[in-house]
């Protein structure tokens, strides 16, 4: 092989950029204070169910409410989670894990009293008609459930007239499409017309494979997500702002 | 038909692989050879969304892009070319419609091969359809639809066989995500190689029915998801020295098909084929800069080094300024393999080849442990335990982080996150058992429970 030097052909612009704090030192950093959180926080940051469980019942031994300890406790623990990956200081594996604990605590506070949790709001997330290729789907469900919000995971190769059947019996507050194959995302289009034709407006968030932007672009409903994370930014932004489609996209649509 | 399990190197040595030749070329289609001393541009193409909705519409429109590359292939004194058809879902689950496109885009092919000479071979890639809503289904009803498309196809046209085979996927898709390197071992290196076993095996008797090739798979569905979710150098989902592992392990499990038959090209995005043909000397396709129009891969120039086609990946299909896309891009592949025989002609192909691996090896960890010196180490990792499809997958992962570790103590940057998941992922091969059949026991219990979608009986186990 040929010997040259790589740093006039490339940059590692990673690993010149990377920040100086570890993520457990940063995490440190946002936990609560408060010493019967602050376990249960950091057990979610590292993502160890069982730790997560055992900070809760002592939680729970010493007075705390379960329900409050969703909000209090998880969601903060999540919260955490949520900003470290957005600043980049950790990665996607990191937050899969952490919401996997997340949901193993949320389970065990809903055995511990009669109350339901609320959540944030409702999402309907599904796998394009024909396309069974779902992990886009799989890592968006986790990123909202993580947030807070209540997913209804219609699954792979869903029917058009199912996903409009879920929409008119759920309610949300928006719905999630993913697609690899380019024939496949041709079924975003007739989900949109049939909503419309329902008189349902509300945003309709897609992306994956070969899904893109000017694709979106074509019909009414249509926002683009170019990453996973943004599922939850745009379910954000319409808690906050509402669901105007034309605001959404220019905030979400960057190309 | 029998499997003949890889425990010998193709190449005795690293640098004897080179771009446009391989141990054991193919001859295929209307005068074409592969892997003889040239190498050839193997254009890739999606039908637009709205193409989809009827046989009729969509035999039309690879009617369209099939004239469209010949047309620009004669246009340019292109000497040949490789058109691959990747079955959209409907014409894997209708045979019959993946025929009539076959058979459609092979008369168009023969009429300019019978009226300017040009060498060309058509290559359909069957879809993997076996699954349903909710599970994969490898065997029963989806199986014996998805060999009748093998089967209809070559009897209507088509030349070379392929498929981008799911075993595996559920168990991977769930591991992956969580930096489970028992699960990314046992997804692809154990269940995608049993699952390769069987399809390659009745491929590859298609094949021999039909007078057509069977030629190879590629762990898209697993590499490629790795490689992806990676993404590029500010991505933050997955470190891309975890993306490698999972590669390597994909070279192992990719290696199946050639012991169950088949007799390349390998397909375009198995970025794993330089490993396997330093095991198997089958002549190889791949993808890099010229797949930009698909995704971002990091190793644009590098996958060059010892391809044999030279393809895209995949456009859809619509208008540039400088004609179709599949027009512009078959002209861009025409280029580039020109370039390459030239080298080849002039006794510069070495030259090239190192020209083509240096620039990318150090973008990443995953460029790194490709280029070609060091694909062959891995592939000496596979060969040493070549009869144990889980040994084997373990040793490419352990080879790929020694290979990793070394370059880090040379030119290779690593990121402290990359670093850190190196040594993680590591300490868990490394606590693995030497024994096949304890890790697959010990895989069952853990993915049944953790994996609502696995189900073992898929892989007869």
């Amino acid at each position: 092989m040929i010997d040259i030097n790589p740093s006039g052909i490339l940059v590692r612009y990673n690993v010149k950029m990377e920040k100086k704090m570890t993520p457990e030192e940063a995490a440190e950093e946002l936990y609560p204070k408060d010493p019967t959180i602050y376990p249960i926080a950091k057990a979610i940051f590292e993502g160890e169910e069982d730790d997560v469980v055992e900070g809760l019942e002592k939680a729970i031994g010493s007075g705390k409410d379960p329900i409050s300890l969703i909000n209090g406790a998880l969601m903060v623990g999540m919260g955490v989670v949520s900003r470290l990956y957005d600043e980049g200081v950790i990665f996607l594996p990191n937050v899969m894990l952490s919401a996997d604990a997340m949901q193993a605590g949320i389970e065990f506070c809903k055995t511990k009293t009669s109350k339901v949790p609320e959540s944030k709001g409702k999402v309907v997330c599904h796998v394009a008609e024909g396309d069974v290729h779902d992990i886009g789907k799989n890592i968006v469900a986790a990123l909202l459930r993580a947030n807070g919000y209540d997913v209804v995971d219609l699954g792979r190769d869903v029917p058009v007239d199912e996903v409009i059947a879920a929409v008119e019996k759920e309610r949300p507050l928006m719905l999630t499409g993913t697609a690899l194959m380019t024939t496949t995302m041709y079924a975003f289009k007739e989900i949109n017309d049939k909503l419309l034709k329902k008189g349902i407006k509300i945003p309709f968030a897609c992306g994956g494979g070969a899904v893109n932007q000017d694709f979106v672009s074509q019909y009414e409903l249509g926002v683009y997500g170019e990453e996973a994370s943004d599922a939850v930014k745009i379910a954000d932004f319409i808690k906050e702002n509402g669901n105007d489609i034309a605001k959404l996209r220019g905030i979400f649509h960057k190309h | 038909m029998a499997v003949t399990r890889c425990t010998k190197m193709a190449y005795a040595k690293a640098d004897d692989m080179v771009f446009g030749r391989s141990v054991t070329p193919v001859k295929t289609g209307l005068g074409l050879e592969i892997g003889v001393g040239y190498t050839t541009p193997e254009v890739n193409y999606a039908p637009r969304p709205e193409a989809g909705a009827s046989k009729e519409k969509l035999i039309k429109e690879y009617e369209r892009i099939t004239t469209d590359i010949m047309e620009r292939m004669i246009q340019i004194g292109a000497p040949a070319v490789v058109l691959e058809t990747e079955h959209v879902e409907q014409m894997s689950n209708h045979p019959d419609w993946g025929a009539a496109v076959a058979h459609a885009q092979k008369t168009i092919m023969e009429n300019y091969h019978d009226e300017y000479g040009i060498k060309c071979a058509l290559r359909h890639t069957i879809g993997d359809i076996r699954e349903d809503r909710n599970y994969l289904k490898l065997r029963g009803d989806k199986y014996s639809v998805l060999m009748e498309a093998f089967e209809e196809c070559a009897k209507a046209g088509a030349d070379i066989l392929a498929i981008e085979s799911m075993g595996g996927k559920e168990v991977f898709d769930h591991a992956i995500l969580r930096n489970d390197m028992a699960g990314i071992l046992f997804g692809i290196g154990v269940l995608g190689s049993m699952d390769m076993e069987m399809i390659w095996q009745d491929i590859t008797a298609i094949a021999k029915k039909t007078g057509t090739v069977s030629s190879g798979d590629t762990d898209c569905a697993q590499a490629n998801t790795a490689m992806f979710i990676a993404g590029g150098l500010l991505d933050k989902n997955l470190a891309h020295t975890i993306a490698i592992i999972a590669r390597s392990i994909s070279a192992a499990r990719s290696l199946v098909a050639y012991e169950a038959g088949a007799v390349g090209p390998g397909k375009d995005c198995g970025y794993e084929n330089t490993i396997v043909k330093a095991v198997a000397g089958v002549p190889i396709a791949q993808e890099g800069k010229t797949s930009t129009c698909a995704h971002s891969d990091l190793m644009g120039n590098l996958t060059m080094q010892c391809c044999d086609l030279w393809s895209n990946e995949s456009v859809e299909y619509h208008g540039e300024f400088g004609g179709t896309t599949v027009q512009c891009w078959s002209e861009t592949l025409a280029y580039d393999c020109a370039l390459m025989n030239v080298a080849l002609d002039s006794g510069n192909e070495k030259i090239l080849r190192d020209m083509f691996a240096a620039s990318d090896m150090y973008r990443d960890a995953q460029g790194y442990v490709l280029a070609y010196p060091n694909a062959y180490r891995v592939g000496q990792a596979i060969a040493k335990d070549g009869n144990d499809i889980y040994l084997r997958a373990k040793n490419a992962a352990l080879e790929s982080i020694k290979i990793v570790e070394e370059g880090e103590k040379g030119k290779l940057e690593l990121s402290r996150f990359e670093a850190n998941a190196l040594k993680d992922a590591k300490a868990a091969f490394e606590a693995l058992t030497d024994d096949k059949d304890q890790f697959v026991s010990d895989c069952l219990t853990k993915y049944k429970n953790e994996v609502a979608v696995f189900l073992p009986e898929n892989y007869g186990l």
